[in-house]
């Protein structure tokens, strides 16, 4: 009996890791989307921050420098596209795109540059798990939540952080205000545009720590096109948890659950096509889009440039 | 006048600042400047082979980019070519596999007709979701792009499967099926004509025809269109079936042309990459054809770019994705050129 529930328990844990990096940038697309701020180009930020976050902690040789330049590099593409999508008043969508082929370009472009084209991936060594006292020693419990990477922490954090902010602070709700309808925010005196490129920059912090989650907190290395699509299912995550923090934690950790569960049985050998598993989150995305008709949480403005003298 | 001017300098602008940013990563790389572009004349353009290479890679491109423009004339942003592009390469597949009886030239009408018809549809659940309820077609049409894939995927390991083939891959289509080649030697095949007859009947319908002008007339003002009575819904409906079915015969056109066989991966990405060809060709179908031409010059040239100079191909997805922004930066340096903006 216990077998099966260290089984389940260590089961349950590599679901989290998987989660974990979509819940970190679901927090910020979350956040920027609440601002009005549309981002298919968070698979860019992510692979920036991968790839900056990887970058730094292979040269200073230190993890804790390596989140902070994980975090930067997302910055520097999210605000990118914060210029383009609240000064030039451009397209978001295609500006995500954009940035997207840019960021896919430009990492290995840079990657190859640093370490050439050697045979083998240089590497570093991974987060270590940190287990908290006393509450790692909660049987079942302590092993899935706390014994786990720094990255898993913060994100514990800001969960909680965001539910308090978007909600419960004066703050959350001009946030919202903005994403809802800029004019009357602005009427109202919020400023329009600086809550959207902090928005921005919020959505680049966390995208960039969803990014190097996956090279310093589960591979230890990095490659070309590493995040392969993790952006795209962070989207669905927050469609999924209707723009509420810990229902983004919900949903990643359904999607991450389908995936450990897709690996295990394939390692236990079940004949089953993998696609089952990985189309799953996408269609359940559209279900769940379909059944929020009329009562959609996406902001009203979310997408479109604001323009102060426009009515 | 002036506004022109400032107009044809921005083009011009960025068009410079592409170019130089271009030299810039090649000498950052570390390769001769002459030998790389060298090789990157000599990859795109330098014998039959390499352009026919060049426009292999245009066909699926302009007409995934034809299909993203089909959705724009009407606002319907089409992130989903990628996936219509699947379900049409699955229907031709179905079709040379279950009826590879009948004579060739009827299994290729066959082909094309429902590839458009599977696209089409494929697309138009997301357009009636935004037609009938207003749900965001950019978030529906990337899910549908994963779940097209999830499909080929789950058919390819199952009823699609070469029982003899190791991978996931189905088995050859009839050759009678088979596109034929333009030009012998190289793998150019008829799906170029197809892509050519496509942007003319495009630019036809959309411009000489009642239903394209009530496209464009809902893409520029749907709440006007609404106030003249206008069917805005099914301009929109409409709007994205074309643009389905164009990606659909992309998928329909590859096996036929050039895979002859439904496999995993098949599109390196051309329905992303059609969203820049659509944007670079001013979305007019033959500003498209150019668009698409240059971009896989820009591809193929950076593939022997890297073979003469070991420049990394990633430089082409720097430079494409780099364009774009600039793009979007355009009213800016208008602005910055001509001292006045158009709003």
């Amino acid at each position: 009996m216990t077998d099966t529930l260290s089984l389940i328990a260590s089961f349950a844990s590599s679901a989290l890791r998987q989660a974990a990096p979509l819940s970190l940038a679901g927090l910020g697309v979350a956040y920027a989307e609440k601002a009005g701020i549309l981002n298919i180009g968070e698979e860019g930020i992510m692979l920036g921050g991968a790839f900056a976050g990887f970058i730094t902690a292979y040269f200073t040789g230190s993890l804790a420098l390596g989140i902070l330049g994980g975090a930067a590099g997302g910055i520097v593409i999210s605000m990118i596209h914060a210029f383009l999508s609240i000064k030039a008043k451009a397209n978001q969508t295609i500006s995500g795109l954009a940035l997207n082929f840019f960021t896919l370009g430009l990492t290995s472009f840079l990657f190859l540059l640093a370490f050439g084209q050697g045979s083998s991936l240089p590497s570093i060594a991974n987060l270590k798990p940190v287990a908290i006292p006393i509450l790692s020693s909660i049987p079942f419990i302590g092993e899935v939540l706390f014994r786990q990477n720094v990255l898993v922490y913060v994100l514990y954090i800001a969960i909680a952080a965001f539910s308090v902010f978007f909600y419960r602070t004066e703050w959350g709700i001009s946030l919202t205000a903005v994403g809802e309808n800029p004019q009357a925010a602005d009427s109202a005196g919020i400023n329009v545009y600086r809550t959207r490129y902090l928005a921005c920059l919020v959505n680049g912090i966390f995208g960039g720590l969803g990014g190097c989650f996956i090279t310093l907190g589960q591979l230890g290395y990095f490659q070309e096109d590493i995040v392969s699509g993790k952006g795209y299912i962070a989207l669905v995550a927050v469609i999924l948890g209707r723009h509420n923090p810990i229902l983004i934690f919900l949903s990643a950790a359904m999607i991450g659950l389908a995936e450990s569960l897709q690996f295990s049985m394939q390692a236990m050998g079940v004949q089953l096509p993998s696609q089952a598993f990985s189309m799953l989150p996408y269609v359940v995305a559209v279900i769940v889009l379909l059944f929020s008709i009329g009562r959609s949480t996406t902001p009203a403005a979310v997408g479109i440039p604001y323009e102060r003298d426009k009515r | 006048m002036k506004q022109r001017q400032s107009s044809i300098a921005s083009v011009a602008a960025i068009a410079a600042a592409t170019i130089i940013f271009s030299l810039l990563m090649i000498a950052l790389s570390g390769s001769g400047l002459t030998a790389a572009l060298k090789g990157f004349a000599r990859g795109a353009f330098g014998s039959s082979y390499s352009i026919a290479e060049v426009l292999v890679k245009a066909v699926p491109l302009t007409l995934c980019a034809l299909s993203v423009a089909c959705g724009f004339y009407s606002g319907f942003t089409n992130i989903g070519a990628e996936g219509q592009f699947y379900i049409g390469a699955v229907a031709t597949t179905c079709i040379g596999m279950y009826l590879p009886f009948l004579p060739g030239p009827l299994l290729i009408l066959l082909s094309l007709i429902l590839g458009f018809a599977a696209g089409g549809i494929w697309a138009a659940v997301p357009g009636w979701l935004k037609a009938r309820f207003g749900i965001s077609e950019v978030i529906n049409t990337l899910m549908f792009n994963y779940i097209a894939i999830g499909i080929v995927g789950i058919l390819l390991q199952t009823v699609l499967k070469d029982p003899k083939a190791f991978f996931p891959v189905s088995s050859y289509m009839p050759e009678g099926m088979w596109l034929p080649r333009i030009i012998p030697g190289t793998r150019l095949h008829a799906g170029l004509v197809i892509a050519l007859l496509s942007a003319a009947f495009i630019y036809i319908f959309i411009w000489r025809t009642w239903p394209g002008f009530r496209i464009r007339a809902v893409g520029s003002n749907s709440r006007a269109c609404r106030c003249a009575g206008i069917g805005v819904g099914s301009s929109i409906m409409l709007s994205s079936l074309l643009s389905g079915g164009f990606a659909g015969i992309a998928g329909s056109v590859e096996i036929m042309g050039l895979q002859h066989r439904l496999l995993d991966g098949m599109s390196p990405g051309y329905g992303y990459l059609a969203i820049v060809a659509s944007l670079l060709g001013g979305s007019n179908p033959f500003g498209i054809i150019a668009a698409s031409i240059g971009i896989a010059a820009i591809q193929v040239g950076a593939q022997g770019m890297q073979r003469s100079a070991g420049v990394p191909t990633a430089i082409s997805n720097i430079i494409l994705g780099g364009v774009v922004l600039l793009i979007l930066l355009r009213p800016m340096i208008m602005k910055a050129i001509g001292g006045k903006a158009h709003d």
